[in-house]
C-alpha cells in the first residue's frame, strides 16, 4: 500500500511533464493539423540550453528553465515558418508532412550530438532533503515542477477561456474557413500556436531532463512516444484531453513500475491501443456532430 | 584488392540486398496498399530472432546467454521458419491493427505494438536473452566451406543476391497483376473498392502477412551475416527510416524502392557506421546523419514523388490493337448477321456473376422486380434521415429518385448499397433481402453504384480504372498473381479491348494513359460510370451523376444512361437536374424529409401539388 | 440594433455586374449582374446546380471571382479575401457549418466582433445578446449543442457584430424543421431589413422567401434567368417548373 502511494506521487511528477508535452503537442495538431515528429528533439535542444545556461554560464536552474522555454518557442517557431510552412503551402499530402517532420527531427538530433557527443549530461545540482505529502515523498525541486505544471495548465486555460488570441486559437482549431470569414487573420493565430506550443515544449524539456537526473541528444526523441500517446489518448488537437491523458498514462505507468519498472512504458502504451481500438476518436472526443450534415 | 576494401564491398553488398528486400516489402505494403506499417521494424526484427534461435544449438544453462527453441536447424530451415514467423505474427497484429478503419489510427496501433514488443523482448530475458541479445550466431555453410572471411563474404553476398532475385520475382509478379492493380485502386480510396465487391479488410490483410513475410526473411538473412542480433537494432526509428528510403526511392516502384535502400540505408546511413577501418569519429558519423536529415527533406522538395516514381502503365496502344483485332474478328464472325456490336447494349451490361455462396435466390419474388425497399428507416444521432420509406425499382427501367435537398435521397441510396447500415426494414435485391450486408457483399450481387463525390482512382490511369473493375479476372487474386502474367493475359486483353471500346464511346480515348486524379470533374464522372459499366451490373446505381458537371458533357451522360436504359439495364438514379431525370427514367420516387411523397411519371409529379409545393418550401 | 436611420440609407447598396467565377479554371456562374438596394431583402432562387453557393462564395471571398465587380456603396470588393471582405460591412451566414462547435454562445459572438476594438466588441456582445434575449440565456453553451434553429439565430447574430450593411445569408433554412425555417425567415430576417441592413439570401424555401423579400432572382445552370419584384415573380403560375426542370418559359 505504501509502494502504491509513494508510486503514485512519481506518478504525478511524470504526469506534470508529461501534461506539458503532450498538451504542446496536441495544440500544434489541433491549430496546424500537424503531426510533428521533431517535438521531442526541440525538448532537447531546450534542455541543452538550459544546461548551457545553468551549468556554463552559471545561472540559477529556474532562470536556465526559462531560458529552455525561450528556446523552444524560438525553434519551434522557426522550424514552422522555414520548413513547415513552405511544404504545406506546396500542398503537401499530410503523411508527406509527417517524413518532413521525422527529417527535421534526424537533423536536430544529430547537430545536437555534433556538440555534445553521445555522453550524458546533467545539470549540477545540489541534493535537497524531501517533502514528505501525504504519504508521497517529492524533492522541492519536483514540486516546483509539478506547480509549474499546474501553472502552464491554468494559464493555458486562462488562455483559452479568456483572451481574444486564445478564443481564436479554439475557433481556428474547430473551423478555420469559419474564422476566415469572421475576419480572423488564421496565419497570425497559428503562428502565436507555434509559439505557445513551443514553450511549453521547452519547459517539458528542461523539466524531463531535471527529472531524469541525466539527458543525453536523444532523451526528447525517446520520450516523445509516450507524448504522442498521452495526447492521442485525449484525443489529438483536444488540449483537455490531453491534460487527462498524461495523469492517467503518468499515474498509470509509474504504477506498473511497481510490479516491474520494465512495465512502464508497456502499460502506457497498451492503454492507448485499448482506447484506439474501442474508441477511435480517442477518450475525449469534443467534436459535436452537426445536425445539418447528417440529415442529408 | 585489399582486403579492408573486399570486407568493404561485400559489406555493402549484403547490406544493399538485405535493406531492398525490406524495402520491398514495406513498398509492397505501402506504397502499393496503402497500409502505414508503422510495425515494420517488428517483422524485420522477429525474423532475425528467430533465425537467430533455429539456428543457435540448445542455451546452455549456467551461461548468462538464454532464449528458447535452440533447434539447431541445417540451412534454409532457420530462413524459412523466420519467414512463416514473420508471416503469423504479421496475421496476428494485422488481424487487430487493422480493424480501425481510418488509416492514421491503423499506423498508431501498429506503432504501439512495436514498442510495446521491443519492451518485451527487452524484459523477457527467457526468449531471446533480453537487452543483450542473441550473439556468436554460426553462419551458414561456414564450417563445411572452410572459406577465408573475405572469400566467405563474397559467398554470402552471392547467396543474398539470389534471395534478392528470388523475392523480386515474387513481388513483382504481385505488383504486375490484376490483384496489384486492385491493391494500388485500394490504395487511392478503399471505399469504392469496397463498392466494386472486394473485402478491402481481407486484401489489406493479406497484403500485411506477405509483406510481414519478406520483412522477416531480410532480418533472417542480415543476422545470418553479421551473427548477432539485439533490441538496440530495431528502434522505432528505423521503421521511419524504411520509410523515408521508399518515399525518396519513389513509392510503388520496385526500382525505386531498390534506389531508395540503396541511397538511404546503403550509401547514407549504413557506410558510415559498418566500417570500422575508416575510422570515423562520432562527430563525424553525426555529421553524416545530420546532412541525411537535409537530404531527405531536399529530396522531399524536389522529387515529392522519389526519385524513380511511380511508373504510369501505359495500356492504350496494347488496348486499341486489341480492341480494333476483336472488332476485326467480330466483323468477321457478324458480318453474316449484319448486326455491329454495340458495347453499351444489353449483351454488354448483362450480368456475368456467379451468386455468392450462401446466398439463396427466392424462386417465388417477383421476377420484374429488381429492388424493394420495404420500409427502410436509418436514424443518425436522433434524426431520421431515411424514416420508414417503401418503394420499388423493376427490373429493365431506369427509375428517378428526386426530392429537395436533405430528403433522405442519397441516405437511401448508400442504403441499398450496403455503405451504410439501416436501422430497420428490408431491402430485397433479386428477392434477397441484404439489408445490412457489407457494401462489397451486395456488390458482388450485381447491385454497382457511383459516387456523388467523384472516387475515382486517383493514381491509375483511365485505362486501368475500367479494367480494374472487371469482376473475375484470372490473376486476380493473390494466388493468381503468383501464376505469372502468363495466366492473366488473355483476359487482360480482352478486358482492355471491352474498356477500350467504352472509352470510344464516351469519347475518352485521348485520356487512356492520363492518370484519373488529372482528369476534370466532369471528366471524373465519366470515368466512374464507365468504371461502374465494367463492373457488369446488373443494377446501377448512380449518385448525382451530373453534379458539377459542365453543360454538354451533361448532356453526354444523359445520352449514354438513355441507351443503357434501352438496352434493359436497371438503374436508380438520384440527381437534382430534373430534366435529366425527366428524360432519362421511366419512373419516378419523390422522397421530402426522410419519407416517400409519391410515385410517377415525371409528367404527373409536376400535376401533384404536394410534390410542386414541397420544392418550393424545402 | 440602435442604428441612426440616417447613416443606413445611404448605406449597404450592393452592385453585382458581369461576375464570372467557379473552380480550376471552369467557370460555374457567368456574367451575373445583381442589385441589392438599401435596406432591402432580395433573395437568389434557383434549382440545386444553379451556381447559388458559388456566387455566395464569389461575394465574400471564399472563391476569388475570375471577372466581374462587386462594389458595396461603390467600393470595389471583388478579389479581396474573406477577411478582408468581412472588414468592408459585409456580414456572412454560412449554411451548415454555421457555428464554433467548441465555443459558447458568447465566444462566438465575440468571434464575429473579432476585428473590432476590445472594449468595442464587448459592448458590441451585449446590445446583440440584449436584442436575442434567447442567446442571452444560453450564453454560456457550446454552439454545437445547440440545435439548429439556435444555431441560425448565432449566426446571424454574429453576423450583426460588426454592424454590417450588408449581410449575406447562405440558405438559411437548410436542415431546419418547418416551423422553425419560417420563423427564421419571417422574423429574424425581416428583422434585420427593419434594422437597416441590406440582406442577400440564397434560399431553397421559394415561397416564403420570396414572400418576405423585396427583390428577386432566379438563377438556372449558372445565370439568372429572371429578375423582378418579389410579388410579382411569386404571383407567376409557372414559377414552380424551374424547379421541376423546365427553365424555357421563363427565360426573359
Amino acid at each position: 500500500m505504501h509502494q502504491i502511494i509513494l508510486s503514485i506521487g512519481f506518478g504525478i511528477v511524470t504526469a506534470s511533464i508529461l501534461s506539458m508535452g503532450a498538451v504542446g503537442f496536441t495544440l500544434q495538431f489541433g491549430v496546424t493539423n500537424l503531426f510533428n515528429l521533431a517535438f521531442g528533439d526541440v525538448m532537447t535542444i531546450a534542455a541543452f540550453v538550459a544546461y548551457v545556461v545553468h551549468n556554463d554560464a552559471g545561472a540559477s536552474i529556474w532562470l536556465a528553465l526559462a531560458a529552455g522555454g525561450a528556446a523552444g518557442m524560438l525553434s519551434s517557431v522557426l522550424i514552422a515558418r522555414l520548413i513547415y510552412l513552405p511544404f504545406m503551402q506546396r500542398g503537401t499530402s499530410q503523411f508527406a508532412m509527417v517524413m518532413v517532420t521525422v527529417a527535421v527531427s534526424i537533423v536536430f538530433n544529430n547537430v545536437l550530438q555534433i556538440f555534445s557527443g553521445t555522453g550524458f549530461y546533467g545539470y549540477a545540482l545540489l541534493p535537497q532533503a524531501s517533502v514528505h505529502i501525504l504519504g508521497m515523498v517529492f524533492t522541492p525541486r519536483e514540486l516546483v515542477i509539478i506547480a509549474l505544471a499546474v501553472v502552464c495548465m491554468a494559464g493555458l486555460h486562462l488562455l483559452f477561456k479568456y483572451t481574444r488570441i486564445g478564443k481564436a486559437m479554439r475557433a481556428t482549431s474547430d473551423d478555420a474557413s469559419l474564422a476566415r470569414t469572421c475576419g480572423i487573420p488564421t496565419n497570425r493565430v497559428t503562428n502565436f500556436a507555434w509559439l505557445a506550443s513551443g514553450l511549453l515544449c521547452g519547459l517539458a524539456g528542461v523539466a524531463l531532463a531535471m527529472d531524469l537526473g541525466t539527458f543525453s541528444a536523444t532523451t526528447g526523441g525517446s520520450f516523445l512516444l509516450v507524448i504522442v500517446a498521452a495526447a492521442v489518448f485525449g484525443s489529438v488537437g483536444e488540449p483537455y484531453g490531453a491534460m487527462v491523458g498524461a495523469l492517467v498514462i503518468g499515474v498509470a505507468s509509474e504504477l506498473a513500475a511497481v510490479i516491474s519498472p520494465d512495465l512502464k512504458d508497456v502499460v502506457a502504451f497498451g492503454l492507448l491501443v485499448v482506447v484506439l481500438l474501442v474508441r477511435p476518436e480517442g477518450l475525449r472526443s469534443g467534436r459535436v456532430q452537426i445536425r445539418g450534415e447528417v440529415t442529408r | 584488392m585489399s582486403i579492408a576494401l573486399q570486407s568493404y564491398i561485400t559489406t555493402l553488398l549484403v547490406y544493399l540486398g538485405v535493406n531492398t528486400i525490406a524495402c520491398w516489402a514495406l513498398n509492397l505494403q505501402f506504397g502499393v496498399g496503402g497500409v502505414m506499417n508503422f510495425a515494420f521494424i517488428l517483422f524485420q526484427s522477429i525474423g532475425a530472432y528467430i533465425t537467430a534461435v533455429l539456428t543457435l544449438p540448445q542455451a546452455q544453462s549456467g551461461t548468462y546467454e538464454t532464449y528458447i527453441l535452440g533447434l539447431h536447424l541445417p540451412w534454409p530451415l532457420p530462413l524459412v521458419g523466420a519467414t512463416v514467423a514473420g508471416g503469423l505474427l504479421a496475421l496476428l497484429v494485422g488481424a487487430f491493427a487493422l480493424r480501425p478503419a481510418r488509416r492514421d489510427f491503423q499506423a498508431t496501433v501498429m506503432l504501439v505494438v512495436s514498442i510495446i514488443a521491443e519492451t518485451l523482448v527487452v524484459t523477457q530475458q527467457g526468449w531471446f536473452n533480453g537487452a543483450s541479445g542473441l550473439y556468436s550466431i554460426p553462419q551458414p555453410f561456414a564450417s563445411a566451406l572452410n572459406l577465408s572471411p573475405t572469400a566467405y563474404s563474397w559467398f554470402f553476398a552471392g547467396l543474398v543476391l539470389v534471395v534478392s532475385l528470388l523475392v523480386y520475382l515474387f513481388v513483382d509478379r504481385i505488383t504486375g497483376s490484376p490483384w496489384g492493380r486492385r491493391l494500388r485502386a485500394m490504395r487511392d480510396n478503399p471505399e469504392a473498392v469496397e463498392s466494386l465487391g472486394t473485402k478491402v479488410s481481407v486484401e489489406s490483410l493479406k497484403l500485411y502477412v506477405i509483406g510481414g513475410a519478406i520483412a522477416a526473411l531480410s532480418g533472417g538473412l542480415l543476422v545470418e551475416f553479421i551473427g548477432a542480433w539485439s533490441p538496440a537494432a530495431w528502434t522505432t526509428g528505423e521503421t521511419f527510416i524504411y520509410f523515408v528510403a521508399v518515399i525518396v526511392g519513389g513509392l510503388a516502384n520496385n526500382f525505386g524502392a531498390f534506389f531508395g535502400a540503396f541511397l538511404v540505408l546503403g550509401v547514407f546511413l549504413e557506410v558510415p557506421q559498418y566500417l570500422p577501418n575508416f575510422s570515423y569519429t562520432n562527430t563525424e558519423s553525426a555529421i553524416q546523419s545530420a546532412l541525411i536529415g537535409v537530404l531527405i527533406l531536399v529530396f522531399l522538395w524536389w522529387r515529392p514523388k522519389g526519385i524513380v516514381p511511380e511508373r504510369r502503365r501505359r495500356l492504350s496502344k496494347l488496348a486499341m490493337s486489341t480492341a480494333s483485332a476483336a472488332a476485326a474478328r467480330e466483323a468477321g464472325t457478324s458480318a453474316a448477321a449484319g448486326s455491329a456490336r454495340d458495347p453499351l447494349s444489353a449483351e454488354l451490361v448483362r450480368n456475368h456473376r456467379r451468386v455468392p455462396r450462401g446466398v439463396v435466390r427466392d424462386a417465388a419474388a417477383d421476377p420484374d422486380l429488381a429492388i424493394a425497399v420495404r420500409d427502410v428507416a436509418r436514424e443518425f444521432g436522433g434524426v431520421q434521415a431515411v424514416d420508414g420509406v417503401t418503394f420499388d425499382v423493376p427490373r429493365g427501367q431506369a427509375t428517378g429518385l428526386i426530392g429537395p435537398n436533405g430528403a433522405g435521397k442519397s441516405t437511401a441510396l448508400k442504403l441499398i448499397a450496403g455503405a451504410l447500415k439501416p436501422t430497420r426494414g428490408q431491402i430485397l435485391v433479386d428477392g434477397v433481402d441484404v439489408a445490412g450486408w457489407p457494401a462489397s457483399r451486395i456488390a458482388q450481387l450485381g447491385v454497382i453504384r457511383t459516387f456523388q463525390h467523384t472516387s475515382e482512382f486517383a493514381q491509375l490511369t483511365v485505362l486501368e480504372n475500367l479494367v480494374v473493375a472487371a469482376p473475375g479476372q484470372p490473376g486476380d487474386s493473390l494466388g493468381g498473381a503468383l501464376l505469372g502474367r502468363r495466366h492473366s493475359r488473355a483476359r487482360q486483353h480482352e478486358l482492355l479491348a471491352e474498356a477500350w471500346e467504352l472509352l470510344e464511346q464516351f469519347d475518352l480515348t485521348k485520356h487512356a494513359d492520363t492518370y484519373a486524379g488529372e482528369l476534370s470533374g466532369g471528366q471524373r464522372r465519366l470515368v466512374e460510370i464507365m468504371r461502374a459499366l465494367m463492373a457488369k451490373p446488373s443494377i446501377l446505381l448512380l449518385d448525382e451523376p451530373m453534379a458539377g458537371v459542365n453543360p454538354t458533357l451533361r448532356l453526354t451522360i444523359e445520352e449514354h444512361l438513355q441507351r443503357l436504359r434501352d438496352g434493359g439495364l436497371t438503374m436508380l438514379m438520384v440527381e437534382h437536374e430534373l430534366g435529366a431525370i425527366e428524360r432519362v427514367c421511366d419512373s419516378v420516387v419523390v422522397m421530402a424529409q426522410g419519407r416517400l411523397l409519391a410515385t410517377g411519371s415525371m409528367e404527373e409529379l409536376r400535376s401533384n401539388e404536394e410534390v410542386v409545393s414541397a420544392y418550393l418550401v424545402g | 440594433m440602435p442604428t441612426s436611420s440616417a447613416e443606413s440609407a445611404s448605406k449597404g447598396h450592393l452592385l453585382v455586374t458581369g461576375l464570372s467565377a467557379g473552380y480550376g479554371g471552369t467557370p460555374i456562374i457567368e456574367d451575373i449582374d445583381l442589385e441589392v438596394r438599401s435596406g432591402e431583402v432580395a433573395t437568389i432562387v434557383g434549382p440545386n446546380g444553379a451556381g447559388k453557393s458559388t456566387l455566395v462564395k464569389a461575394l465574400i471571398g471564399v472563391i476569388r471571382p475570375f471577372t466581374g465587380r462587386i462594389e458595396l456603396d461603390g467600393d470595389n470588393l471583388a478579389g479581396l479575401r474573406a477577411d478582408q471582405i468581412c472588414r468592408r460591412s459585409v456580414g456572412y451566414v454560412p449554411q451548415v457549418r454555421d457555428t464554433f462547435p467548441r465555443l459558447s454562445v458568447k465566444e462566438n459572438l465575440e468571434m464575429g466582433g473579432f476585428t473590432l476594438s476590445r472594449n468595442l466588441c464587448r459592448q458590441r456582445v451585449d446590445e446583440v445578446l440584449e436584442l436575442y434575449p434567447k442567446l442571452a440565456q444560453m450564453a454560456d453553451r457550446q454552439g454545437g449543442h445547440l440545435s439548429g434553429g439556435e444555431r441560425k439565430m448565432l449566426a446571424v447574430a454574429r453576423a450583426l457584430m460588426t454592424r454590417p450593411s450588408l449581410v449575406v445569408l447562405d440558405e438559411p433554412t437548410a436542415g431546419l424543421a418547418p416551423k422553425v425555417a419560417d420563423e427564421l425567415l419571417s422574423e429574424q430576417v425581416t428583422a434585420l431589413a427593419k434594422r437597416g441592413v441590406s440582406v442577400l439570401m440564397v434560399e431553397q424555401r421559394a415561397r416564403e422567401a420570396l414572400s418576405i423579400s423585396d427583390h428577386a432572382f432566379v438563377m438556372a445552370s449558372g445565370r439568372v434567368v429572371l429578375r423582378d419584384r418579389a410579388a410579382t415573380i411569386l404571383a407567376r403560375p409557372d414559377i414552380g417548373e424551374v424547379f421541376l426542370g423546365r427553365t424555357a418559359g421563363l427565360v426573359n
